[in-house]
């Protein structure tokens, strides 16, 4: 039980944090009360490596999201290595990472919850409040936003998880309080992200991509490639084209503009660009012409 | 947190109305015993006039039974406030059964009592649990272990969530029974990481449960230890798959392993574990405390019992409603979700969770909510989602959604089924944005016929399934959004002529001859020759 003979430089991973933690001593251990916990564990588990997941909640308790410390900690706490533990974190999606804002907001984006566009209406109100899409934060780090997939619930859509709660029906009045609510504990103004610019996630956040909507796109018809599309390099246009016209306008469209803008137009991102038109009855079967 | 079970949420303070699920169940339970019995958590649908018409279904002619009153069992308790505490649980008979029977009973005549209650599972396969326990490997000196499966990944089911936040005791006491009977000294219970009630109540609930001294070393003051430890997942919809959770409780990513060996012989550890769902263990309480002619009394010949079902999508009254199995469809949707919102139209209903393949309006008709009615009808009854999908729905949108989530969520070990996945999204995505192609069509069936029974474990089958049933029931929508271009007719041309099809060979005059009499090896050659010629 002597988890703590740590080398600081040891198989440190490369990372961005290096910086923010030379700054202050390394640190090799949980606080005491965790590492009882994980003592605790260490004596229920029949090995050290399974206590993993409970010891990687104990790590985002500790440090608000599991940091490259975090990891080192946990692994020396497991006896693994540093690089076990950082193939958990990236591949349970539901751990805490230091891109993600302080209050990450994760919004059920399957069937269920997508039906009747009810996943849209909760993106489009915290797009509206707080200006960010689906893998976007806020420029200042305090709020992002993901689309997830199910956090079954799915009788009381849309469902929504921020900062280890779970709340349902979450849409119109009801998120617009709780959004209320988190911006005045901030202190924050009601508009403090109007016409901010949002910054984007790690592009290595295992969300999904903000074009990914359920309904709506149908109504403006069929929707062109755009930059954003993960089979389509960067620039690449899209390898079909039906009528010559839209050719003249750039398939293409810069970020910024698709991100924003909220009046874009048709080739744009249409992510949120629907805010306005939630025809529900529109999208039943319409054709492009 | 207990204070989020109170039936006025309104009074909660500082966090927003509708905070957590059980208080707008509260709500609408609050709401509801007098116009509308039947609520959101079924807790009273008992007396109501649907349910007692219940268990004698038309479309089941083989079922003679007569018909029995059911009342919700397994949640039955669910809208009372602080139903989750051990005195609310004590007060109403909990831990008797368990002190009844541990250290005292035969183990196994407890596992005959299950396997003669007919209990099937009810994650998903609806394998009859008794004759799990029996495969047990027996003598290997290795311990046994318990793994509870209550990660409920499948989207469209939430009825464990119920069981994990109202009622976790019934769950720690079939654990108790449950062990004894396997002869397991420690239970991990393992729930998804977005169950985050779900997680604080039944970590309560088994510390409540140890300090009276029925979990722990010398349970009800017999020569039993057992020890219940509880995991906390992370998101990922694999974990619900019986050998990839165990893969995540012995600390690693959430792989499936290959059976065999199941994990009935080798496990957790490389032990003999039974894999259990939390509706199934939770039922185990019951059928032990009253018998397997009690449980048997309500179901269908082969599917006995009672289930909770989870009604979501386009139905007035969603939420979970336990009913005995072998109700029909029409009356889940109808009588106890009240029917489809707004007058609208039934399209399509997805019976078992996501990947279970849809059911057009005519074959619910016809559909039983039992395990061989759904499986007759190409489907299946899965963990008991159904969603109700009604005429505004875009099949091509939801078979897109549900693509994504498969593709997002498989765990990448095996080819066909990481990239599989991958490949139906992107042609789904196509159709999505009415750029489908000449024959994507036939591509999606190709790529999910390839799909099925070719990896670890059925995550494949999860996804190939749906796919497979919209190309079935709804081609016609796919085929509307089908658009050929020059691109694509350049492709196909081309393709014609590196792969030349009989007909091309008999227009080229090469003849058919050479390929019918392919199996002689002299023409064969011969034909080679042609070609190089």
């Amino acid at each position: 039980m002597s988890p703590t003979s740590h080398t600081p430089n040891g198989a440190s991973p490369a990372s961005g944090q290096a910086a923010a933690s030379a700054a202050a001593p390394r640190r090799t251990e949980f606080s005491p009360e965790r590492m009882a916990k994980f003592h605790d564990y260490a004596e229920e588990y029949p090995n050290k490596r399974s206590a993993l997941m409970m010891v990687l909640r104990l790590a985002e308790e500790e440090f608000g999201s599991i940091t490259d410390e975090a990891m080192e900690i946990t692994a020396d706490l497991c006896d693994v290595s540093v690089a076990h533990v950082q193939g958990m974190v990236t591949f349970y999606t539901h751990f805490k990472r230091p891109f993600h804002g302080k209050h990450r907001f994760m919004v059920c984006a399957t069937l269920m919850c997508a039906l009747e566009n009810n996943t849209d209406a909760a993106l489009i109100q915290i797009k509206d409040r707080l200006g960010i899409a689906p893998g976007e934060r806020t420029a200042d780090g305090l709020f992002s936003c993901e689309k997830v997939e199910c956090l079954a619930d799915c009788d009381k859509p849309p469902v929504v998880q921020c900062d280890n709660e779970h709340f349902c029906s979450m849409k119109g009045p009801v998120l617009e309080a709780y959004l209320d609510k988190l911006l005045k504990d901030e202190g924050k103004p009601a508009d403090a992200y109007k016409g901010k610019a949002p910054v984007e996630m790690d592009p290595r956040v295992p969300t999904l991509p903000v074009h990914y909507n359920f309904e709506g796109e149908t109504e403006q018809g069929a929707r062109r490639f755009d930059d954003k599309d993960p089979y389509l390099k960067a620039g690449e246009g899209a390898l079909t084209t039906d009528v010559p016209g839209p050719l003249a306008t750039p398939l293409t469209v810069p970020v910024a503009d698709g991100v924003n803008g909220k009046g874009s137009t048709s080739n744009g991102r249409n992510g949120h660009d629907r805010a306005g038109g939630n025809q529900v009855n529109g999208k039943n079967g319409a054709k492009h012409v | 947190m207990s204070d989020a079970n109170k039936p006025n949420p309104a009074g909660s303070g500082d966090v927003p109305p509708q905070k957590k699920a059980d208080e707008s169940a509260a709500q609408k339970a609050a709401g509801s015993p007098q116009p509308a019995p039947v609520a959101a958590g079924a807790a009273n649908a008992a007396a109501t006039p649907p349910s007692a018409a219940a268990p004698a279904p038309a479309a089941a002619p083989a079922d003679p039974k007569p018909k029995v009153p059911f009342s919700p069992i397994l949640t039955k308790h669910i809208n009372e406030p602080d139903s989750h505490t051990l005195a609310h649980y004590q007060a109403r008979g909990g831990y008797e059964t368990a002190k009844a029977h541990i250290g005292v009973t035969d183990p196994g005549a407890l596992i005959k009592l299950v396997d003669d209650s007919g209990l099937r599972g009810r994650g998903g396969a609806g394998f009859p649990t008794g004759k799990k326990w029996s495969f047990l490997a027996k003598g290997t000196g290795k311990p046994i272990y318990l793994a509870v499966n209550g990660d409920e990944s499948e989207p469209g089911t939430f009825k464990d969530r119920y069981i994990l936040e109202k009622d976790p005791h019934q769950l720690v006491e079939g654990v108790i029974l449950t062990c004894f009977a396997i002869g397991s000294k420690h239970a991990f219970i393992y729930l998804r990481g977005e169950f985050i009630l779900g997680f604080q109540r039944l970590d309560a609930a088994v510390q409540e449960a140890k300090a009276k001294g029925f979990v722990g070393k010398k349970i009800f003051g017999k020569d039993v230890d057992l020890t219940i430890t509880v995991v906390r997942g992370a998101g990922a919809y694999i974990c619900g798959e019986e050998t990839g959770m165990l893969s995540s409780i012995e600390g690693g990513r959430g792989y499936p392993k290959i059976k065999p060996p199941f994990p009935a012989v080798s496990g957790l550890f490389g032990c003999p574990t039974i894999v259990n769902n939390v509706e199934t263990i939770s039922a185990v309480t019951h059928i032990v405390k009253n018998g397997a002619a009690w449980h048997k009394q309500w179901g269908t010949e082969k599917s006995p019992g009672f289930k909770i079902f989870c009604l979501s999508g386009a139905v007035k009254k969603p939420g979970v409603y336990e009913v005995p199995l072998g109700i029909t469809m029409r009356e889940m949707i109808d009588q106890y979700g009240g029917g489809l919102k707004d007058g609208r139209k039934l399209k399509a209903v997805i019976p078992g969770g996501l990947s279970a393949p849809v059911l057009t309006p005519e074959m619910v008709e016809k559909c039983t909510l039992d395990y061989e009615s759904l499986a007759s009808l190409g489907s299946m009854l899965g963990s008991g989602g159904i969603t109700v999908l009604d005429e505004q729905v875009d099949m091509i949108s939801a078979i897109y959604n549900t693509m994504r989530f498969y593709h997002h969520e498989s765990c990448g070990q095996c080819t066909p089924c990481r990239e599989g996945t991958g490949w139906l999204e992107k042609v789904a995505h196509r159709f999505h944005h009415n750029e489908g192609h000449q024959g994507d069509v036939e591509l999606l069936g190709d790529i999910a016929k390839n799909m099925r029974g070719r990896t670890i474990c059925v995550l494949a089958d999860a996804a190939a399934m749906p796919m497979q049933s919209y190309l079935q029931h709804f081609k016609k929508d796919f085929e509307a959004k089908v658009k050929e271009t020059a691109f694509v007719e350049k492709q196909r041309t081309y393709r014609d002529e590196i792969t030349p099809t009989a007909k091309t060979i008999t227009a080229t005059g090469a003849g058919p001859s050479a390929l019918e009499v392919g199996s002689n090896q002299g023409t064969q050659r011969s034909g080679e020759n042609k070609d190089r010629g």
